[in-house]
């Protein structure tokens, strides 16, 4: 009934999502000591944080696009639209947007009254410039690109206004405009050569950048003709508390803990599970964002022997103890999920009776395919052949206790015979192993706003390599009838219709035994007691500052 | 003297040369499309006009031969190219780096020797007993590898007593514990070198004679001792250098610091090749240079023994 009442909704052109309860747990703190509290916030100071991400090489998100990028743009850059607490797309920088009937014509209107950090006022020109900006070879946009991808043309129709012609219906465009890397920035800015504007884009946020010394901090400070919109509605008009951050990398987790606790830093990112479980009996804030887009999750390459028959994706599986890996060696700060979507999409499905663990099923079903022999190692063989299977893991990827689990499975699948062997590769070996599809196992993440994404993992077009050599489809499902679903989801423009498209979509990738999902892209953040007012983040789950207060 | 000079630079030359040459090869052998690093890293979506844009730029589409010349021709104009994910000259994002690892590298240098002369002088006056626990004191602190030690040092003195930062904040303060970590493994070690010399200079007929003419034991561990003892050791320095240089990778990336060694980690994660060319080679240099001059020292010290 939600469904129907909201559908109406799109004929004003506004996209809407049903609400799911789910969602909400997305911009939920889970043990914040400062909630409890009700304290009035201070303006000041330079509040410290600490990532433990490669520092980006370039800080416009446009460039590349990855989420560092995106955890520290979001400070500095907003989108057009947003995701507000209930998880619904939302208007940000843009008003008001409407679609034709036909879905090909899509038209957004801007706030007015909104200037970047240059002085340059937000106009539709932006819009045509930051599209034009990604859509461009020489920006090597990766994740923005896609995002744009259907847009052909975009015409100006009147100082706020933008028209963009698109090449196919795209009802997930609006999720694609929320995330940081499609955000705008100054068309001015984007006239200055690539280094100049990486050093210091120019946003609307709430931040803009003072400085980047690099290998050290960039510096943040408060942007003070600040307008966009605040979420709060009482924080309207107003500026961000905080006269600044630090925005600093600290590649070792250990240290980056150890400053947190000793308060030379205020907040951390990529903690360790076992500092998040005991981070309230150490007296800090934790801040669980789940990424939105897929779970986190194990594909199986359907492409080639032993993988390309089902019932052996299903032995595999079932072998598997996966959730008692997961307690342990995340300490209980990971859920599990039994999805191929983040727990903050709410078209997501889940589907855990087919993930349950039956040895003995796994070994009927072993041995009906044919792999009856066992050699000296105990592992299975038929026609002479051991049924082995390789797995490049991403040393960049996968944090320790991830690499852990995978061992669990790789002890596990040998008690029914399968030898899995684990090869820890770095970035560019790993991405270099998936193209020449040496490989019949992998855990790839891919955060992306809404249930689109399911196109770009499970399309049959997604197993044709990009030229770089990259493809997203990696559990190599062709399937017309899946290709069919994920399409017309896209393009429809009835939302009760959309959930059903995506809903089957996913039932057959469940079905096939494709994939194992694991849990939601963990995001986690601690922060030390003086830091108050966190919770508020993008559409992909990066934590924002506006609204944070230094109480020291 | 300037026939030794002259020798040593030509030395240098080939050396640099044959170094080259290995990165160039080196780089080549790594998986990985260097187009693909110049156009947004590993997984980029990257158009094939982009990529080809990008391979005739940087001239990456000519003969392997054609690029190795020019590698060449390029590296004797001091051009080391253009780093591919900075977008800067390698010369100059290496000149920008420099100055907090020298600074590191010296510094832990500096306090290496010290630690081993307090070392060498309590180990001299020691009991026996006393002499086998810092025997064994000695070479745990030369094994030890830098990230255990750093990861220890941290949770003492920030974690657990607070005394030190446990990054760096750009203060005297936050350089204590990268140094300590460098120093002290080093120290272990040069200790364990002259603790021999040390103990046949002070043994000997001449240390004996400067005891029986009243002389301290300080004394005489100062004038003569530490005289014979301190060769082997300082003989040692320009392999000690550049083992700082190298503890600098590990050092710099437990505390945050700024550096050549976070710039080569993150040009070997990111596929960089004009940025770790640069810093191989410039590391080579510096090796080379190191080298030259405690050879020159020693020379000073003690002419006839470098004749031999």
């Amino acid at each position: 009934m939600q469904r129907t009442q909201r559908a109406t909704r799109l004929l004003t052109g506004a996209l809407a999502l049903p609400l799911a309860g789910a969602l909400i747990a997305g911009c939920s703190t889970t043990s914040d000591p400062s909630a409890t509290e009700d304290l009035k916030p201070v303006a000041g100071g330079t509040l410290v944080y600490a990532s433990g991400d490669a520092e980006p090489n370039c800080l416009d998100p446009h460039v590349g696009g990855n989420y560092p990028q995106a955890l520290v743009a979001s400070q500095f850059m907003e989108s057009l639209f947003s995701k507000d607490a209930k998880g619904e797309i939302v208007p940000w920088l843009a008003e008001k947007s409407e679609v034709s009937e036909d879905g090909l014509t899509r038209t957004i209107t801007l706030r007015e009254g909104i200037s970047f950090h240059d002085g340059t006022p937000l106009t539709a020109e932006a819009i045509k410039a930051n599209i034009e900006h990604l859509q461009d070879p020489n920006t090597a946009s990766s994740t923005g690109y896609l995002a744009v991808g259907k847009v052909t043309e975009i015409t100006i129709v009147d100082e706020l206004t933008a028209q963009l012609e698109l090449s196919a219906p795209d009802n997930a465009l609006l999720e694609s405009l929320s995330m940081p890397w499609t955000a705008i920035q100054s068309p001015e800015g984007l006239k200055r050569d690539q280094a100049a504007n990486c050093a210091a884009p120019a946003g609307t946020g709430p931040f803009k950048v003072e400085s980047w010394d690099r290998q050290q901090a960039v510096n943040l400070v408060r942007y003070e003709d600040y307008a966009a919109p605040a979420a709060d509605p009482e924080r309207a008009g107003s500026t961000a508390h905080l006269d600044g951050i630090t925005w600093r990398f600290i590649p070792e987790a250990a240290s980056r803990y150890a400053a947190l606790q000793s308060g030379e830093v205020d907040v951390i990112d990529n903690p360790q599970p076992d500092t998040i479980a005991t981070a309230a009996d150490s007296g800090l804030g934790h801040l669980a964002a789940p990424r939105p887009g897929a779970s986190n999750r194990v594909e199986l390459n359907s492409s080639k022997a032993p993988f390309d028959d089902a019932s052996v994706r299903e032995a595999f599986i079932r072998s598997l103890d996966v959730n008692t890996g997961i307690d342990a060696l995340y300490f209980n700060t990971a859920e599990r999920s039994y999805s191929l979507l983040s727990s903050v999409e709410p078209l997501g499905i889940s589907a855990e009776e087919k993930f349950g663990t039956d040895v003995e099923r796994a070994n009927q079903l072993l041995d009906e395919a044919g792999w009856t022999e066992r050699d000296a190692q105990g592992y299975r063989l038929k026609d002479g052949k051991r049924l082995s299977l390789s797995f490049p893991v991403s040393t960049n990827q996968s944090v320790p206790a991830e690499q852990s689990l995978f061992e669990q499975m790789q002890a596990a699948a040998k008690n029914v015979g399968i030898e899995v062997k684990i090869d820890l590769l770095d970035l560019s070996s790993w991405y270099g192993a998936l193209a020449k599809h040496e490989y019949d196992l992998v855990s790839a993440p891919y955060t992306k706003v809404g249930p689109s994404v399911l196109r770009i993992l499970f399309h049959s077009d997604s197993t044709v390599p990009a030229p770089s050599g990259y493809f997203a489809n990696n559990a190599q499902i062709k399937n017309p009838q899946l290709d069919r679903l994920l399409v017309e989801a896209e393009q429809t423009n009835d939302e009760a219709k959309r959930a059903e498209l995506y809903e089957r979509a996913q039932q057959i990738v469940l079905d096939g035994y494709y994939v194992i999902p694991l849990y939601d892209q963990q995001n986690h953040f601690l922060f030390s007691k003086n830091v108050h007012g966190m919770g508020e983040t993008t559409a992909v789950s990066s934590p924002t500052y506006f609204n944070v207060f230094l109480n020291k | 003297m300037l026939a030794w000079l002259g020798r040593k630079v030509g030395g240098a030359l080939v050396v640099l040369w044959l170094v080259a040459t290995a990165i160039f090869i080196g780089v080549r052998l790594i998986p990985g499309d260097p187009a693909e690093a110049i156009m947004g890293g590993p997984g980029s979506q990257a158009s094939a006009e982009a990529l080809a844009a990008a391979r005739s730029e940087y001239g990456l589409d000519l003969p392997l031969i054609t690029q190795y010349l020019m590698f060449l021709a390029k590296l004797i104009r001091l051009d080391f190219g253009t780093s591919y994910a900075l977008k800067d000259p390698v010369l100059q994002v290496i000149a920008e780096v420099l100055p907090p690892t020298i600074t590191l590298a010296l510094i832990s240098l500096a306090a290496a020797w010290l630690l081993s002369l307090i070392f060498a002088m309590l180990a001299m006056r020691a009991t026996r007993a006393g002499q086998c626990v810092g025997n064994a004191v000695e070479i745990i602190a030369a094994a030890v590898p830098h990230f255990w030690l750093g990861a220890v040092l941290i949770m003492l003195f920030s974690s657990m007593l607070g005394w030190f930062p446990a990054v760096d904040n750009g203060t005297g303060a936050g350089l204590v514990l990268p140094v300590l970590t460098l120093a002290l493994p080093l120290a272990g070690f040069l200790t364990q070198l002259m603790r021999d010399s040390l103990s046949t200079a002070l043994g000997s007929q001449f240390a004996l004679a400067a005891r029986t003419r009243g002389e301290s034991r300080l004394t005489v561990f100062w004038r003569h001792g530490l005289r014979h003892a301190a060769l082997p050791a300082l003989g040692l320095t320009g392999w000690a250098f550049s083992s700082l240089l190298s503890g600098a990778v590990v050092v710099e990336a437990i505390f945050a610091r700024p550096g050549l060694g976070r710039s080569l980690l993150s040009a070997v994660l990111s596929r960089d090749i004009p940025m770790v060319t640069g810093i191989a080679l410039f590391s080579a240099l510096v090796y080379i240079v190191v080298m030259a001059l405690t050879e020159a020292i020693e020379r000073l010290i003690d002419p006839a023994g470098a004749e031999s």
